[in-house]
Formats: structure tokens, C-alpha cells, sequence
């Protein structure tokens, strides 16, 4: 009995030690992501501005405080705070289940209604098909217009002396904006006046 | 031979009504263009408990006793009514809950708003089928809701705000039809004449500042209107389109449809079939009345008191009455 005992005892001692040196579970450490919207930042070369100017549109600097709010109380979701220009990704995905649902719909319904047999029917399925590609080439072939160095902010943007230097700076002007949509930079772009008139 | 007839102008009702109907709303329209905010709480003060009244014993009339062949219907109406208001109770009371992030309530709202246009669109379809008739397109129609109001939350429920009016204007032309046919091609008039007046009220108030903001009663007016999710758009003009419409919705249902419906007169109980039927439930359908009356004069006791918590709780259980109408305006159809 007694030896029984001081097995146990043993037992206790020793495993004692060896799960004190388990190494604790590792509690994975929320990443602090900085609070952030997605949205545009087109950029204006205007020839009257006397001044840089940052133009935040007033719905962009609320949806940034509710997500600076939601980061300081750590309630911030991540999976569904990822969005893009203010819609999250269970938006997008939830949005797009239910449309693509609703052209299957239709699709059944225009198919069963036998709506389509007729002359007038083939007509109205052509003339959406023909709409439809109208709109969308539109949106596609509207949307070409600026050259891809003005579609996007990259290096490409910015001369040769501001990449020797890597740098750029200057004073700038933060405004808060009701007609904007997007953030807007206004760069004063004056005419050099230092040029002879005859030139 | 020739017969020479001459076209004589006969003053009738349905031109009267008409003309009627045009004045109120160039009146309306002029004074809540000048003073949208104040009229916006009177109004409110004034209407908004009787009109609720109103709608119920409008809808008490419209049930039938036996639910025969609309057995399936009612039950999904009913059964929608309830759960849908329950849930938005829930949702509406729990927003401050420490639980739920900001985009967790995002999701239940958007979740809420499915479950709504799935169920208007399932009713449709029901309706549909009462009548021999292929309605599933409803579910098409309802999923592209759906998926708008996913992308587009804030829009979808402002919509909602500013299409309940409407809601009120429809009825009335589905309960023309039955009772006064002879005034419907004046009715089509006055619904016409509305966007003209929203023209008018939106040119004249279009240089307006934004409304003054500076009490919470004035804030909660606004952002009802849609100033937060409008910032560009001055919430002078918008609060006077909700004024504007609310107004003519309040008018249809206290004034209007009685006046079409005699079986809609608040003291007629002798066509309401839950009440004078052999069969009727009258005791309880007393209770409900008299409960009815005694939340509208609690209301104007409430918005006496305390005009700003009172507005909050009659908007939140206002929902009720919101999602009422709908079975009985799609069963009109």
C-alpha cells in the first residue's frame, strides 16, 4: 500500500515538472492593423489653386471615426471590416448570391411564361441583350479614357527629381468636403511667370 | 339630318374631390416648405396615433372570418408580421448592446431586410396562386432587392422611409377601384399632381441652409430624412419631402379612405365580420379597439412629455403597422 503510495506520489512530482515546462499555448496576438477605409484619391492639376489642397469628403471622415472608434473599443471584426470602397466582402458575397439569383429567376420564370416563343418576346430578349451589351461597353470603353500612368498612384506619377530624392514635401491644406465623393489633392499647377512673354 | 350636340361641363364629386385634393396639397405644400421642422412635429403629434387607428380598423374590416382557400396566406401574412416585428424590436432596442460590433448589426439589419423582401416577395407568389396565375417573377424581383439592399444598406432603408407614403396612395387607388370607380381617373390627377408639387417644394427649397441641428429632437428629424446619408443635399429640403408625403399619407388614411370605404368609418362596426358576425370573436376585437384608443391618447400624452423619447418608441413599433399593410394591399391585387 504504502509503495502504491509513493508511486503516486511520484507520479504527481514528476509530471508536475515536466507539464510546468510545457511551453503555454500560443494565444495568437490580434495584429494591430491600423484603422483604414479603402476609397480613391483622385489627384487635380489646377491652374487657379494658389495652395495644395486635401480634400476628405465628410462620409469618408465618419465611416474613418466609426472605424477608429470600433479599433480603440477592439471590436473591430476583420473579416468583415475588409472592404472595398466602403462595402465589406459579406456584402459583396451576400449581393451577388442574391442577384445572380434573381436573373436564374427571372431566366425560369421568362422561360416557363413561354414569353419567349413568341416574335414579340425573341424581340424584347433581343433588345435587353443588345441594351445590356450597350451599357456595358459604354461603362468599359467610357472608362478608357486617361492614360494608366493617370489611373492609378504609382511612381510613375512624379518626375525625375522627385525620385532622385525619394521624397517630396511641401505645405498642404486639409478641408473637409460635402461635394466630394472621394479624398481629392488639389496641386496648384500656375503657369511659370517667369517666362519672357514672347517665347 | 344632321344632329349638332353640344358637350356640357357637368360639375361632378370625383372633380370636386380633384380639385379638392390639389388645394390641400398646394396648402400643405406651402406651409411645410416654410416651416418643414415644426410641421414635422405637429404633424406627427397630431396623426400619427389616429392614423394608426385608422389603418387597423381598415384592416379589421378586410378580414374574413374563415380563411378558406387564403388559409396559406394569412398565415404566412400573420406569421410575418409577428416575427419580422419582434425581430426589428430586438435589433432596434439591442444596438447599444456591448455585444455586437458595429458590423455585426450591419449584418442583422441586412439580414432583417432579406427576410422582409423574401416575405413580400412569397406573398406576391401566394397571391399569385389564388389567382391562377404565374407570379414567381415576385422571387426574381425580390432577390434583386435582396441583393440592393446588401450593397446598398443605408439607401434601401431610407427608401423604405420615403416609400410608406406611397404605400398609403396605392391603397387608396386599389380601394377606388372597388368602391368609387368613377373617381379613379380623377384619383390618377392627384397622383400626378404630387410630383409636380415635390418639383415645386424642391425649387423653392433647394438655396435653403441646412436645418438647425442643435437639439437632439432636431437631429433625429433630419437623420430621419436621410441628412447623414445625404450630406450634399440640404436637410431642409429633405425633411420637407418626408413632411410632404407623411402629410398626404396621414390625409389618405384619416380622411380619404373613409370617405371611399364606408366600411372604414371608425363607428360602423356593424361591417367589420369579427365583430358583428354569429361567428366573430366581439369581445376581443372590442379589447383591441379599445387598446388602440387608449395607445393613441397615451401617445399625445407622450409627445407632451417628452416628445423626443415618445417620437423614438412610436417609430421603432411603427414597424408593425408598416409591414400590416402589406398583405392586405398585395391581397387587393
Amino acid at each position: 500500500m504504502l509503495r502504491k503510495l509513493s508511486l503516486v506520489l511520484m507520479l504527481f512530482t514528476f509530471s508536475a515538472q515536466v507539464f510546468a515546462n510545457v511551453a503555454p499555448a500560443k494565444t495568437p496576438k490580434p495584429a494591430k492593423k491600423p484603422a483604414s477605409i479603402d476609397t480613391q484619391l483622385s489627384i487635380r492639376l489646377d491652374r487657379d489653386a494658389k495652395e495644395a489642397r486635401l480634400l476628405i469628403p465628410r462620409s469618408q471622415l465618419k465611416a474613418l471615426r466609426a472605424e477608429l472608434e470600433s479599433f480603440d473599443d477592439g471590436s473591430a471584426d476583420t473579416a468583415a471590416s475588409v472592404s472595398i470602397a466602403g462595402i465589406s466582402r459579406i456584402q459583396t458575397i451576400v449581393s451577388g448570391v442574391f442577384i445572380s439569383l434573381a436573373f436564374v429567376f427571372a431566366g425560369v420564370w421568362f422561360t416557363r411564361s413561354g414569353k419567349f416563343s413568341s416574335t414579340a418576346g425573341k424581340v424584347v430578349a433581343g433588345c435587353v441583350v443588345v441594351f445590356a451589351a450597350g451599357a456595358f461597353a459604354t461603362i468599359v470603353y467610357g472608362n478608357a479614357g486617361p492614360p494608366p500612368e493617370a489611373r492609378s498612384i504609382t511612381g510613375k506619377m512624379f518626375t525625375q527629381g522627385v525620385h532622385d530624392y525619394g521624397v517630396g514635401s511641401g505645405k498642404i491644406k486639409l478641408e473637409i468636403s460635402d461635394e466630394e465623393t472621394y479624398p481629392k489633392l488639389i496641386v496648384p499647377n500656375q503657369k511659370d511667370e517667369t517666362k519672357p512673354a514672347d517665347e | 339630318m344632321q344632329e349638332i350636340r353640344t358637350g356640357r361641363f357637368e360639375l361632378t364629386s370625383a372633380h370636386v374631390f380633384l380639385v379638392a385634393f390639389v388645394a390641400a396639397c398646394a396648402v400643405a405644400a406651402v406651409l411645410i416648405g416654410s416651416f418643414p421642422l415644426q410641421l414635422s412635429i405637429v404633424t406627427i403629434f397630431l396623426f400619427a396615433g389616429p392614423h394608426n387607428l385608422m389603418e387597423f380598423r381598415y384592416f379589421a374590416a378586410r378580414m374574413p372570418l374563415r380563411w378558406g382557400r387564403s388559409r396559406l396566406y394569412y398565415s404566412v401574412a400573420i406569421g410575418g408580421v409577428v416575427v419580422l416585428t419582434v425581430s426589428y424590436l430586438t435589433l432596434y432596442f439591442a444596438s447599444g448592446n456591448w455585444l455586437w460590433s458595429l458590423q455585426s448589426w450591419q449584418v442583422f439589419g441586412s439580414v432583417w431586410n432579406t427576410a422582409f423582401i423574401l416575405w413580400v416577395g412569397l406573398l406576391f407568389y401566394l397571391r399569385g396562386k389564388q389567382r391562377r396565375r404565374d407570379w414567381s417573377i415576385a422571387f426574381a424581383a425580390a432577390f434583386l432587392l435582396a441583393g440592393l439592399a446588401w450593397i446598398v444598406p443605408q439607401y434601401w432603408s431610407l427608401s423604405l422611409v420615403y416609400l410608406h407614403p406611397f404605400i398609403a396612395m396605392w391603397f387608396l387607388e386599389r380601394q377606388i377601384r372597388r368602391t368609387r370607380p368613377d373617381w379613379l381617373r380623377a384619383y390618377h390627377y392627384c397622383l400626378a399632381s404630387i410630383p409636380l408639387f415635390l418639383i415645386a417644394l424642391w425649387f423653392a427649397v433647394s438655396g435653403q441652409p441646412d436645418l438647425s441641428e442643435e437639439t437632439n429632437l432636431f437631429w433625429r428629424i433630419g437623420q430621419h430624412a436621410g441628412s447623414e446619408i445625404f450630406p450634399s443635399i440640404s436637410s431642409y429640403l429633405l425633411v420637407a419631402t418626408h413632411v410632404f408625403l407623411e402629410s398626404i399619407h396621414y390625409f389618405v388614411w384619416l380622411l380619404l379612405i373613409p370617405l371611399i370605404d364606408k366600411r372604414a368609418l371608425p363607428w360602423k362596426l356593424s361591417d367589420v365580420p369579427m365583430f358583428a358576425n354569429a361567428n366573430g370573436i366581439p369581445k376581443v376585437f372590442v379589447a383591441f379597439l379599445v387598446f388602440s384608443v387608449f395607445v393613441t391618447v397615451a401617445l399625445w400624452f407622450g409627445f407632451a412629455a417628452d416628445y423626443t423619447t415618445t417620437r423614438d418608441i412610436y417609430f421603432a413599433f411603427a414597424i408593425g403597422h408598416v409591414l400590416a399593410e402589406f398583405p392586405f394591399l398585395v391581397k387587393m391585387l
